[in-house]
């Protein structure tokens, strides 16, 4: 049959071609392999978000390359938080960063992970349409506001501002929404206030159409979205790589919060290899405020998770039985006096070298 | 069916849609959707990247590799069904259960399976187009005019002759349709199942550009692209239809 036979020997010559060029293109089978670099399988994967509750995450391993000429780590980008779940749970990814309230909701529900460090403080904020008249959050009532997933600690935050004004869940109406579907939804006023990390919320400012109903640091001091959590099958198995990981994210956190320069090439090199964003956006949200998030201060303490317990409860995403000492594992957190700053010396105003 | 100049009608309607588009968004006075324009420079700032050609093949790689293993299994699969009746009472239930389920659904499920590695999109696109395959073949098999098959049995014929000389040519048309169909198809989830976290191919573009700020013109660029091969590959697996085996099946317009 001529159709068939014809419909086969092409199939089969695309599917080659098509996989070699794939392979070449994107795979880079045929690139030259870098003496002595340990292979990317063999390295272990971490999971994060392109937001800067996860700057760590990328600047860690950047610093990592330039300092030691490579990193010990693969940082993954996910799109979105399901994403990055479902990979840690099926163990794609024996280390992730994630929402500390679903670490602890997962925690519960039998998943084998320990909380080890913190991503950052801070860094979060509300935002409304410039032309609305919502100047207080008693302004929100009967309002919709957008959340990025149920459990978000920005949904936590929302709970709290309500408490703090006196109003409860009922007086507002709130959506979930990807943070990167926000700003265009505030944009076309399908929402009235949206809340998620940076610098989603920031890229509403800058293209001028938000303004900021107030920032975390304002409803709640210290404030954690995002933490580091790890396999617990990774931490009995591999102590010391851990250790190195928290370590590396420790130090590089505090030479983001060492100087502005610092996180100004943070912003240059991370949109530029990691999260593929235009600088001016980090740079933007890293330094107006300066405060506005923060790497330094990240060990696990009681209080804090405590505060998210209780949040977390009122908002029923997690029952009566999480405990601190069972979802977080403090060992790990390097000792306040003997944290250095990484000895990274910065772009000094070059160009970002290409990510490895 | 008359030649008049075919390429013009089209071209005149896309010149009219962008015409429209361009206005509607200067219009609207929105500096968040693109203007063809500025999607056009969305397109070649790609192409400087080198991104451009990465993603393509990316994208393609995917649908191809999946869309191959869904007509080995699902033209097979199809033929038994059409032909043996107790295959096609154990399994259509089944068959039709699976069939109006979303590539979308299947996303976590393919992450727990395959990780995050090519596999999974590749995975996706088998599944949203092997059973729009398998039940046109099987189609095919069942509305076969009997009066082939009796002829056939009239000249003696049986067993493995009667399938390759009778069954199959006669049911070839229907098959090929059914594949030009599901290709379509295969393309169409391309964006779902790249939402997954691969770092190519055109549907992660238009995940990238979303993640990226205020680029909502690669956005539509990436739209504008899978559209465009799209179209193309429509027309390739056409020209399966012009084959004197097939030719006879679909009448003369």
């Amino acid at each position: 049959m001529k159709l068939i036979s014809t419909t086969f020997l092409f199939g089969a010559l695309w599917l080659g071609l098509i996989t070699v060029m794939h392979g070449s293109l994107n795979l880079k089978w045929f690139a030259p392999k870098v003496v002595g670099a340990t292979a990317a399988d063999e390295k272990f994967r971490i999971g994060f978000l392109p937001v800067t509750c996860h700057l760590t995450c990328p600047v860690t391993d950047f610093i990592n390359q330039q300092v030691e000429g490579q990193s010990s780590f693969e940082p993954v980008r996910f799109s979105g938080w399901p994403e990055l779940k479902e990979a840690f749970l099926s163990g794609y990814t024996p280390a992730t960063f994630i929402l500390a309230p679903m670490a602890m909701a997962l925690r519960e529900q039998g998943v084998p992970l320990k909380i080890v460090y913190l991503g950052h403080r801070d860094g979060s904020a509300v935002m409304v349409h410039k032309d609305s008249q919502i100047y207080r959050m008693e302004d929100l009532r009967g309002k919709r506001i957008a959340v990025p997933n149920r459990y978000s600690n920005q949904r936590l935050l929302v709970f709290r501002a309500l408490r703090n004004a006196g109003m409860t869940i009922k007086d507002i109406e709130m959506v979930e929404m990807p943070p990167p579907d926000m700003p265009a939804a505030l944009y076309s006023k399908a929402v009235d206030a949206i809340s998620s990390g940076e610098p989603f919320m920031g890229q509403t400012e800058i293209d001028g159409y938000g303004r900021v109903l107030w920032l975390t640091k304002d409803v709640w001091p210290n404030f954690i979205s995002c933490v580091l959590a790890v396999h617990e099958d990774f931490i009995k198995t591999d102590r010391a790589t851990v250790q190195r990981l928290v370590d590396g994210i420790a130090s590089s956190g505090k030479w983001i919060d060492e100087s502005m320069d610092n996180r100004m090439d943070a912003a240059k090199f991370v949109a530029k290899n990691y999260y593929n964003q235009h600088p001016r956006l980090l740079e933007f949200v890293l330094s107006k405020p300066p405060d506005r998030v923060t790497y330094t201060n990240l060990a696990l303490r009681k209080p804090d998770f405590e505060e998210i317990e209780d949040l977390a409860r009122e908002a029923g995403i997690i029952g009566g039985d999480v405990r601190f000492e069972d979802y977080t594992d403090a060992s790990f957190v390097p000792e306040a006096s003997a944290m250095k700053a990484s000895a990274y010396e910065g772009l000094k105003g070059g160009e970002v070298p290409p990510r490895k | 069916m008359k030649h008049f100049p075919s390429i013009y009608l089209p071209l005149a309607t896309a010149a009219a849609f962008l015409a429209i588009w361009h206005s509607l968004v200067r219009l609207s006075g929105s500096d968040l959707f693109p203007t063809p324009m500025e999607v056009v420079t969305g397109i070649r700032e790609l192409i400087e990247k080198g991104l451009l050609l990465k993603y393509i093949v990316a994208s393609l790689f995917r649908v191809s590799w999946g869309f191959m293993l869904a007509v080995l299994v699902g033209v097979p699969l199809g033929l038994i069904l059409g032909w043996f009746r107790p295959a096609y009472q154990a399994l259509n239930p089944m068959i039709q259960i699976m069939r109006p389920i979303s590539p979308i659904a299947w996303i976590p499920v393919a992450i727990l399976w395959f990780g995050i590695d090519d596999t999974a999109p590749i995975f996706l696109i088998f599944l949203a187009s092997v059973f729009p395959i398998t039940v046109s073949s099987m189609a095919a098999v069942q509305n076969m005019q009997l009066v082939y098959l009796r002829a056939a049995q009239n000249f003696g014929v049986t067993g493995m002759q009667l399938f390759r000389r009778v069954i199959l040519p006669a049911a070839l048309p229907q098959i090929i349709t059914g594949i030009r169909i599901a290709l379509g198809i295969a393309w169409l989830v391309v964006v779902a199942a790249e939402m997954i976290a691969v770092n190519s191919g055109l549907g992660y573009l238009i995940i990238d550009a979303r993640n990226a700020g205020k680029r909502y013109d690669l956005v539509v660029a990436g739209m504008v692209m899978i559209g465009l091969i799209g179209l193309v590959l429509d027309l390739l697996i056409r020209q399966l239809e012009k084959f004197d085996e097939v030719k006879w099946g679909y009448g003369q317009r």
